[in-house]
């Protein structure tokens, strides 16, 4: 150790020297946040808008009953009317039924 | 670790981060100052990450380093492995206090082993893994920096005596 005592003389007085150095403050570092808060607020936005806009429209039911009321001619060439009551599905007909019927 | 934690603690080792990088840059102020702005930058931008934060002043020391070895080399002032392996010549005329002047004549690697080992207070072990070679050589230059050293202050005491 008493070889290093001339070299730590040596470094102790340069430390001594290097107390009078002009130390620069230390900076300020502004780093760029990204603020998570604008985009998630937009995206709230437009689902919240969407929402609203595709509110679900109550479907009108359909009628459970129709009544079918048919002027027909009797057995003694008399007119009379007949009523029927069907299911909504009996009576729905295909637009091109007719012409499996007609040819 | 995160910003805050690291905010302090380069705060903490500011002083001595200031010095080292003023001692990688050959003892110039304002390259010192650019070097240490660097290196904050690539520290907090995450471009540096501290590993082990028992080892934060060997890895601050490390990153100061090689930050001035790049900025040595734009300015056309670094010098290679080899280049600094030649031993100066003792000039005729040295003052005994310039410090700075005496620790320059010796050749990089080992300014660098004595500096952190005499000034900042570390191991050889530190030095080596700041200056990322292997002990033995460390010590090398460590053993090589201490007998050019004294060899060169007894030539300076030796000037002043004759002088006066």
């Amino acid at each position: 150790m008493e070889d290093n005592a001339e070299l730590k003389r040596f470094f102790e007085n340069m430390k001594e020297q290097d107390r009078e150095l002009d130390i620069p403050p230390f900076p300020s570092y502004q780093t760029k946040k990204f603020n998570f808060w604008i985009p998630a607020g937009i995206a709230a936005s437009l689902a919240l808008l969407g929402l609203i806009m595709n509110e679900p429209q109550p479907i009108p039911e359909a009628p459970r009953e129709v009544l079918i009321i048919t002027l027909q001619e009797g057995e003694n060439n008399e007119q009379e009317f007949v009523i029927e009551e069907k299911a909504y599905l009996d009576v729905w007909e295909s637009p091109t039924a007719s012409l499996l019927t007609d040819y | 670790m995160n910003r805050k934690q690291l905010d302090l603690l380069l705060k903490t080792y500011h002083r001595e981060a200031y010095i080292w990088a003023r001692q990688c840059c050959a003892f110039d102020d304002e390259m010192a100052k650019d070097v240490l702005q660097q290196v904050y930058l690539k520290i907090l931008e995450g471009k540096a990450k501290l590993m082990e934060i028992d080892k934060a002043k060997t890895w601050l020391f490390s990153i100061i380093r090689y930050t001035s070895i790049d900025q040595l080399r734009k300015s056309g002032k670094f010098l290679s492995l080899e280049d600094s392996f030649e031993i100066e010549d003792i000039p005729d005329e040295i003052d005994q206090t310039d410090y700075q002047g005496l620790i320059k004549k010796l050749p990089k690697m080992q300014q660098e082993v004595l500096l952190m080992v005499f000034y900042h207070q570390m191991t050889i072990e530190q030095s080596a893994e700041v200056l990322q070679i292997g002990l033995g050589t460390a010590r090398t230059h460590y053993d090589r920096g201490k007998k050019k050293l004294k060899e060169i202050i007894t030539k300076t005491q030796i000037q002043e005596q004759h002088g006066r």
